[in-house]
């Protein structure tokens, strides 16, 4: 009986423990339920040597993305649109006059996509200023590694919207400068990106091509671990940017390690369950006797297996008890560590409804198979 | 319950032997309630497998027992509690005691659940048999006569139609089965009830209206 309490307690406590650490920990890695960290993935045609070569454009055409649009695991798509006439960027930094000059090019992408919000992310063609997003990669770049290098002051994040910028905007036979503004900087899209909207009026304004097809798609997904997503990419030669598949695949293993870590301590269970049905069996086969005077004085089955059942319903509930303290405890422990991810801690709930019911369902096989014996031991062999 | 039949009757085991002398197997024989019956048998010839299967704990015969009209085969366990209960107070051969309970714990399992004597007459059954200062010994420690005396306590412990009596007296004195039987047919005639009492030789001293050779 104790062997089998303590055999139970332990895989409760890992089924409970498992899905608990799996809630707990789950954010750090996807968090699909959140409306601020979503999972993007950026998709790109494979480029191949000869192809482009040739002239092929690596772009995507309408029906590459209805298609694509039609996967379960897409929630939305949304198409980069690349600047088609030349620009040329200036950067004055301070009074010493050094300036940078360079060949620029911008990307924009619709608004939902975007992480970072911002007031002046707008653009007005009577009061033109540019506002611009960059990675949040180019800024380490230039802080790490240029300014470090070339004895350039290093800049944050908040000084960089004082920065005189200027972008000189050439093609159709004009050629124009406008001030810009970077207002932030972004962790997702590792680009240079505009709004739609200047997009739009400026390869109008600027540009003689016709609109052309993306080359490159970000799109929403529900979960970057679906093993799906990794199939299409490959079977339509794309390629995805960035390191989200990486994430994707961690999550997915803890899900697989995860899996496993609840399946042993369900089998623990449910060997602990066959575990106490046999030491009930062995008690009650010491017992017969006792048990069949018991039906012979006139008390019912029912009655005679009463404090059995009763005996089974402590035993489980204390288990149920001390597995629950456990978690709490273990968790009380793992979360700390955490704590560095700066995630909301979740509920518990579903660790104990789980505890629950699979606690109830041991406790009524073990009162139905209780009831069977007795009621077996009526006539006598 | 008014009658207990037994319709052409016979242990499995002894199916197939020529040598029937048996008033009951093979018989068509009713017991009827408020009549006193003696079943006088030898050794071996299915006295306790009577009892057991009229009892309800063995199935191992032919023919049918029936409880008024009612196939004994065809009870549900709960009918079987409350004939257990109110209809029938068996007392087995072996006494089914238990061995580390008390005398009085042991009687007082059957009658909580009958409610049918007091304590005070419980305790004044000890006096009447004899052994008063055993109430609250252990029934282990006893000697089999005073757990057949207990045992017998217990089965008055209950209403019923029918005493069913396997051997009731087998380890007892003349003076004590005097006592016993005077006890019992006290208290069938209270309730109307009949006697069903088997032996071997050592014959409960009630009045038998019929003896039946098993």
């Amino acid at each position: 009986m104790l062997g089998f309490a303590i055999a139970n307690l332990i895989g409760l406590t890992i089924v409970v423990l498992a899905i608990q650490f799996y809630s707990d920990v789950r954010p750090i890695f996807n968090d699909e339920d959140s409306f601020i960290r979503k999972d993007y993935l950026v998709i790109t045609q494979q480029i191949s040597g000869i192809g482009s070569l040739l002239g092929n454009k690596a772009e995507f055409t309408i029906d590459d993305i209805d298609d694509l649009k039609e996967q379960s695991w897409v929630r939305k798509v949304g198409k980069f649109s690349t600047s088609e006439y030349g620009i040329y960027a200036s950067v004055g930094l301070g009074n010493g006059g050094r300036e940078l000059h360079t060949q620029f090019f911008f990307e924009s992408l619709p608004d939902d996509f975007i992480d970072v919000e911002s007031s002046d992310w707008r653009f007005d063609p009577m009061h033109p200023v540019i506002p611009v997003i960059v990675s949040k990669d180019y800024l380490s770049l230039y802080n790490f590694g240029f300014a470090a290098a070339q004895g350039m002051p290093q800049i944050s994040e908040a000084m960089i919207g004082m920065i005189p910028i200027t972008f000189t905007l050439s093609g159709n036979g004009l050629s124009e400068t406008f001030p810009g503004k970077i207002v932030g900087f972004s962790n997702r899209l590792n680009t240079i990106i505009v709004p739609e909207e200047f997009m739009k009026w400026s390869n109008y304004r600027y540009s003689i091509q016709e609109n052309t097809n993306p080359s490159r798609l970000i799109v929403e997904v529900n979960n970057p671990g679906d093993t799906k997503i990794k199939e299409y990419i490959d079977r339509n030669e794309y390629e995805i940017a960035g390191d989200k598949l990486d994430s994707s695949k961690a999550n997915y293993f803890l899900t697989v390690i995860i899996s496993i870590v609840i399946a042993i301590g369900i089998i623990i269970s449910v060997l602990s369950f066959f575990v106490l049905m046999l030491s009930i069996y062995l008690l009650l086969q010491k017992n017969t006797d006792k048990l069949q005077n018991l039906l012979l004085l006139g008390y019912s089955p029912r009655q005679v297996s009463t404090p059995y059942i009763k005996m089974i319903a402590f035993i489980n509930i204390a288990i149920f008890a001390g597995a629950i303290a456990i978690t709490l405890i273990a968790r009380w422990q793992y979360m700390p560590m955490l704590k560095a991810f700066d995630i909301e801690p979740a509920s518990t709930l579903t660790a104990i409804i789980t505890a629950l019911l699979l606690m109830s369902a041991i406790s009524i096989g073990n009162s139905i198979a209780i009831y069977h014996k007795v009621k077996s031991l009526w006539i006598k062999k | 319950m008014h009658s207990i039949s037994i319709n052409n009757s016979l242990p499995e085991i002894f199916v197939g032997r020529e040598d029937n002398n048996s008033q009951v197997w093979l018989s068509d024989i009713t017991f009827e309630k408020g009549i006193n019956y003696l079943i006088s048998a030898e050794s071996g010839t299915g006295k306790s497998s009577l009892c057991n299967y009229i009892f309800g704990t063995r199935k191992d015969y032919t023919g049918n027992i029936l409880f008024d009209d009612l196939n004994i085969n065809n009870l549900t366990i709960r009918q079987w509690c409350e004939i257990r209960k109110k209809s029938i107070s068996y007392l087995p051969q072996d006494l089914r005691l238990f061995n580390e309970l008390t005398a009085l714990e042991n009687i007082l399992l059957k009658n909580k659940l009958t409610g049918f004597k007091t304590e005070k007459e419980i305790t004044d059954y000890f006096e009447i048999l004899g052994i008063p200062e055993k109430i609250n010994s252990q029934v282990a420690l006893l000697s089999i006569g005073q757990q057949q005396r207990v045992a017998i306590i217990r089965t008055l412990c209950q209403p019923c139609d029918f005493f069913l009596l396997d051997e009731p007296v087998s380890h007892l004195d003349r003076r004590n089965n005097q006592i016993i039987s005077e006890l019992l047919t006290n208290e069938a005639k209270k309730q109307g009830a009949g006697i069903i009492s088997t032996s071997v030789g050592n014959h409960i001293f009630i009045n038998v209206d019929k003896e039946l050779k098993l």
